[in-house]
């Protein structure tokens, strides 16, 4: 693989990982590593693994076998709680929202901000998500509806203002722009790149080519739950993904495109 | 400012929660006003107090019914570990405790019923529909093999007080040796259910095991992934709602001053039909103690002002399982709209 060492340790390492669902095979053997202020896409057709891969990794799911180390200590994720503590945040596919809740709630959901007295401050929480999603769409007003009555994007900047309020270290994103229009599509890759320069490790599932190549400094490519290549991104091109996603394969006599340094 | 009070007006306008239990409020208004008209008895001070005894009961078993399916889930088991708990104060106080602690071991027995119920569900993954129906036939066999199905009675004087007590009664001796009630009073089962209406909205409300017991009904994965302890959640809200069923059982037996241990049955079915008449979803995510608390005062008016007129108990079960449906119907018609 020419994927090239980095300097400082690695943030996540995440090795041999196995998820079986009975006969299924959901993730096969795949490793791959993150590094402080990487971008790393993880990519694959429907059903590949990349979701399964990225829960394990969560503590939304257990795997079947294999080892997470996170700053290079082997790390037990067993629930969501473990990933948090560990400075891990996911934006889901699914979103995780509860419809019932409006969006500060839905925010601090799991880390509720009390006051002195133990009760919930609300007021405080409202103010702070009142900033936090403005920030991603200034547009952001009916703060106080239930989630249910948002709209896709909407909701999607709820999640993805959640997961990073919290100061996460590593940020997983799982189709994170698949509801926004353009403009927060733009917005979210503002973010990504700042949060990348704030040293944020981020793994980034997308099926947008476009995004792939603006975001990512490397590749991993799934296909049938196996890891069918890590690649910095200057050493592939489009072609050589889809041909990695569709076949699980590169063309026939590639060559890294890249510079090699 | 806050970011809804730029829709000025709009914030005016109740909301459909609030909207719900306005209408049902206006409900419970309109039953007065009907009784009223019908049989002037009705709105005497005495049966405003009568009515405030009979509902007390289902209105505390109501409010921890109300936790439980904003979860989600159902508690079936509230009529009989009502009376298991009545069996064990009952008992404890035959063995010689004094009444008030052995009230509390009702209370607790009550609790540990719940706690059963949670883990059942949460660790042994069994529908909450399931696990309340057995506990609903454990705990009645329990109370009726502890009794051989007897009563117990002759408990004391201070057994009735919790039912029959009342603050700031007064009572003056006649001339005749006879007291006369001139105040009767605030029924003590009627401000230990204010107190625990009170304290379980602001559980609900204002804590954060009430914002978890929602987050829980509306979306158990999202919650789960965010980092909600489920379990534990879930757990909370079964304990309180047989903690609230003892409660409710040592009222009951308390009003009859004796230990009945086929007392209740049934009356998990009209706890939730006053949640359901309230607003709460079984689907879970949706629900308030005051909206509770107003559909047990409609069923608790119903069932007396249709006796008051006379009204036959086969005819009022048919009145109320209508009210039941129409309040369902009407909040569905106006959520989708
Ligand atoms: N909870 C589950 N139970 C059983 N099988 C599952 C479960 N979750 C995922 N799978 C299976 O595992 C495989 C991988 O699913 P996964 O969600 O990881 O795909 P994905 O790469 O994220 O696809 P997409 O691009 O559509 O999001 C699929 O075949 C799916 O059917
Ligand atoms: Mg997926």
């Amino acid at each position: 693989m020419l994927d090239q060492p980095h300097s400082p340790a690695p943030l996540v390492q995440l090795v041999d990982i196995h998820k079986r669902f009975g006969g299924v095979h959901a993730v096969e053997g795949v490793s791959v590593d993150l590094y402080p202020g990487e971008v790393v896409g993880v990519l694959g057709h429907n059903g590949a693994g990349k979701s399964c891969l990225m829960r394990i990794l969560s503590g939304a799911m257990a795997a079947t076998d294999g080892a997470i180390f996170v700053n290079g200590t082997r790390a037990e994720v067993k629930t969501p709680q473990d990933a948090k503590s560990l400075g891990i945040e996911t934006i889901y596919q699914t979103l995780a929202l509860a419809n019932h809740l409006d969006a500060p709630a839905n925010l601090f959901l799991g880390r509720e901000l009390k006051t002195r007295f133990g009760n919930l401050d609300e007021p405080r929480m409202l103010a702070e998500a009142t900033e936090a999603l403005r920030q991603l769409n200034p547009n952001f007003k009916n703060l106080r509806d239930p989630v249910a009555r948002l709209s896709g994007g909407q909701r999607q900047v709820i999640a993805i203002a959640r997961a990073i309020y919290f100061q996460a270290k590593v940020l997983i994103m799982d189709e994170p722009t698949a509801a926004l229009g353009p403009s927060e599509t733009a917005m979210v890759a503002d973010l990504i790149m700042r949060l990348k320069a704030e040293g944020i490790g981020i793994f980034l599932i997308s099926h947008d080519m476009g995004d792939v190549f603006e975001l990512c400094d490397r590749v991993m490519v799934m296909n049938k739950g196996s890891n069918v290549g890590t690649f910095r991104i200057e050493d592939v091109n489009k072609d050589d993904i889809l041909s990695l996603i569709v076949k699980g394969t590169l063309p026939e006599g590639w060559q890294p495109r890249g510079a090699r340094v | 400012m806050a970011p809804g009070a730029d829709k000025t007006g709009l914030r005016f306008l109740p909301s459909g929660a609030t909207l719900h239990k306005l209408s049902a409020l206006l409900t419970l208004v309109l039953l007065i006003g009907i009784f009223a008209f019908t049989s002037p008895a009705f709105l005497s001070v005495n049966n405003g107090l009568t009515v405030l005894l009979q509902t007390s009961v289902i209105a505390l078993l109501a409010i921890g019914m109300t936790m439980v399916i904003i979860t989600g889930g159902i508690d079936l088991s509230v009529g009989s570990v009502l009376a298991l708990s009545g069996v064990v104060a009952g008992l404890l106080i035959k063995a010689g405790l004094p009444v008030y602690p052995a009230m509390m071991a009702g209370v607790i027995a009550g609790g540990l019923c719940g706690f059963a119920n949670g883990l059942i569900i949460t660790k042994m993954r069994i529908t909450p529909f399931v696990a309340t129906l057995g506990m609903m036939l454990i705990a009645r066999g329990l109370a009726l093999q502890l009794t051989g199905a007897a009563p117990i009675s002759r408990l004391g004087d201070a057994f009735g007080q919790l039912g029959n007590g009342a603050l700031f009664r007064v009572v003056e001796m006649q001339a005749n040796g006879f007291p006369k009630v001139i105040f009767p009073g605030i029924p003590y089962p009627a401000i230990l259910l204010l107190i625990m209406a009170l304290v379980g909205a602001y559980l609900l409300n204002k804590r954060q095991v009430g914002r978890h017991i929602f987050s829980v009904g509306s979306n158990e994965e999202a919650a789960h992934l965010s980092g909600v302890n489920v379990h534990r959640t879930k757990i909370w809200a079964y304990t309180a709602s047989g903690a609230l069923a003892g409660l409710a059982g040592m009222v009951l037996m308390s009003r009859l001053s004796t230990v009945q241990p086929n007392e209740g049955v049934m009356y998990e079915l009209d706890a939730i039909a006053a949640s359901v008449i309230g607003g709460a979803s079984l689907m879970g995510g949706v629900g308030s103690i005051s909206g509770s608390m107003i559909g047990a005062f409609i069923i608790g008016v119903l069932r007396n002002g249709l006796n008051m007129a006379g009204t036959s108990a086969f005819i009022q079960q048919i009145i109320i399982g209508i009210v039941v449906i129409v309040a369902v119907y009407i909040d569905q018609v106006r959520n989708k709209t």
